[in-house]
């Protein structure tokens, strides 16, 4: 908690610094979130590309707003908040072309199937166990697709970043409560779609 | 508490959302309900599935290239912001600058009227030539336009000119070091950028001179140029965050092994950094060159221990 604090106030200063003007601190800021920026695009996109995509397009809108940054939330709620939605703008743009399918793109252009991801790395890992877990990792990836981009990004936040509620409802500019429904709903829809593909 | 509102939040106990109350009622409630304990189970379940499509950290050539990315495009944004306050027209600051000083109101004055009269003899007088410079006087470095004047069968060719020239001084000299600047990131001659490069390795505690070698470091085709930047901007390492980026991404992906090597001693200083450290973990086990993974083993286990 004295931690948080401590890198909340932190941040004041930065923000400061780099609403003079200062570039140094801007950097900083970005130091401190950009690996979970990243992290939070590449696995709700599933592209290499697509990621650095958001995660530069992020950074860049900070750095041009910074000026009109006003300390009412955490600068990593008003970051996330910029990310997800070029995220929720990127999914909602691959649900109407509905090009979202199991295989990706990597930073040179190159596909890789969704599955090589939950290929188990450990050793001893049996082939049968590997596979199965492959199959289970499609299945997952299939049934997401079923969630419509607000879903997807709320069971993403919860599920995969752990984010609390509260902090998702803010981020994404809504109430705690109606985090929770789309939670719900979201998670309903998963267990029925996993349900059939099996 | 019921059923219904137990079934509805098995997510949320699970994900400890539940206040504390709650959570104790919905745990007695699962007690004594077989069909929400089976919920319970159920959720658990398809909680640990999903569990099954990990997160994982975005490895530091992964990260590297983005922050890379983002860097050049900060200093573009930089550097356009640079020039918007510089071009921006401040209509208040022009005048009180015309108030106190009256011999350029008058200068002002005067062209305005001046070109108001040439306004109006000249308006209908047909263009015959805008050149002053005959084109034999210097090279033609290039054509950069071609236009037919319509109505009056000219045509206005507009062309760069080239004329040799030279400037001795020392590193320091402003106008010296501009060229050895443009050199080191334009020209075409890798000789030329090599001795530019060379000469300014000495004056890197300039920031200015400290971004072209940088530059160099990521971007010049010759692995020579490369290293020459690097010797110049290693020592920058700990203080320049830009410099310590460009290392780094030089060991992960430069073609040269001379300077990926290079990279990773220039590196040592800052190995506790922990994009460093990663970049290191990773290339102690994965990297093709057994030099690079011994090395990089050898800087980890020189590293103070953390506790």
């Amino acid at each position: 908690m004295a931690g948080q604090a401590q890198s909340r106030m932190n941040d004041t200063e930065l923000i400061r610094e780099a609403q003079r003007g200062n570039h140094a601190a801007f950097e900083e800021l970005v130091r401190q979130y950009d690996g979970a920026v990243l992290r939070l695009a590449y696995h709700l996109t599933r592209s290499e590309q697509d990621a650095q995509d958001i995660y530069q397009e992020a950074f860049l809108k900070a750095y041009r707003n910074i000026g009109n940054f006003r300390f009412e939330c955490s600068f990593y709620t008003w970051i996330y908040r910029i990310a997800t939605n070029l995220c929720l703008d990127l999914l909602r743009k691959r649900q109407v072309r509905k090009e979202d399918s199991g295989v990706t793109t990597d930073s040179e252009g190159g596909t890789y199937d969704l599955l090589d991801q939950v290929a188990d790395q450990r050793s001893g890992a049996s082939p049968e166990r590997d596979l199965m877990r492959r199959e289970l990792g499609a299945n997952i990836a299939k049934a997401l697709q079923k969630l419509t981009p607000r879903e997807r990004m709320v069971f993403e936040m919860k599920h995969y970043q752990g984010l609390k509620l509260r902090t998702i409802g803010e981020i994404l500019n809504t109430t705690e409560e109606t985090a929770k429904n789309t939670l719900f709903r979201g998670t309903q829809k998963l267990r029925a779609a996993l349900k059939s593909i099996r | 508490m019921n059923c219904e509102w137990v079934q509805q939040n098995t997510a949320l106990y699970l994900y400890g959302e539940l206040a504390d109350d709650a959570r104790h009622e919905l745990e007695q409630h699962i007690r004594r309900c077989p069909n929400c304990a089976a919920e319970l189970a159920a959720q658990k379940e398809f909680q640990e599935q999903m569990n099954a499509l990990p997160v994982e950290e975005p490895s530091a050539s992964f990260l590297a290239a983005a922050r890379m990315r983002l860097q050049e495009s900060l200093e573009t944004a930089q550097q356009n912001r640079a020039w918007y306050h510089r071009l921006a027209f401040d209509p208040m600051a022009w005048m009180r600058q015309v108030r106190f000083s009256p011999a350029l109101a008058m200068i002002i004055f005067l062209a305005g009227f001046g070109g108001g009269l040439g306004a109006m003899y000249s308006a209908k007088a047909p263009i015959t030539s805008t050149s002053t410079t005959p084109p034999a006087e210097a090279s033609i470095g290039g054509i950069t336009s071609i236009e037919k004047q319509a109505g009056t069968g000219n045509v206005k060719v507009q062309y760069d000119k080239r004329l040799p020239a030279s400037v001795q001084g020392s590193v320091s000299d402003p106008k010296v070091q501009d060229l050895l600047l443009y050199a080191a990131k334009s020209n075409e001659n890798s000789g030329v950028r090599l001795n530019s490069v060379d000469v300014l390795a000495s004056k890197a505690d300039d920031p200015r001179v400290r971004e072209t070698l940088t530059y160099a470091l990521r971007y010049d085709s010759n692995p020579g140029v490369r290293l020459m930047a690097l010797d110049g901007v290693g020592p920058f390492v700990k203080q320049d965050i830009r410099v310590r980026n460009a290392v780094l991404e030089a060991l992960l992906d430069d073609s040269n092994l001379g300077v990926r090597s290079g990279a990773l001693h220039a590196l040592e200083p800052v190995r506790a950094d922990s994009s460093v450290r990663m970049a290191l973990q990773q290339l102690s086990k994965e990297d093709p060159s057994e030099y690079i993974r011994t090395e990089s083993k050898r800087v980890l286990a020189s590293m103070p221990n953390i506790y």
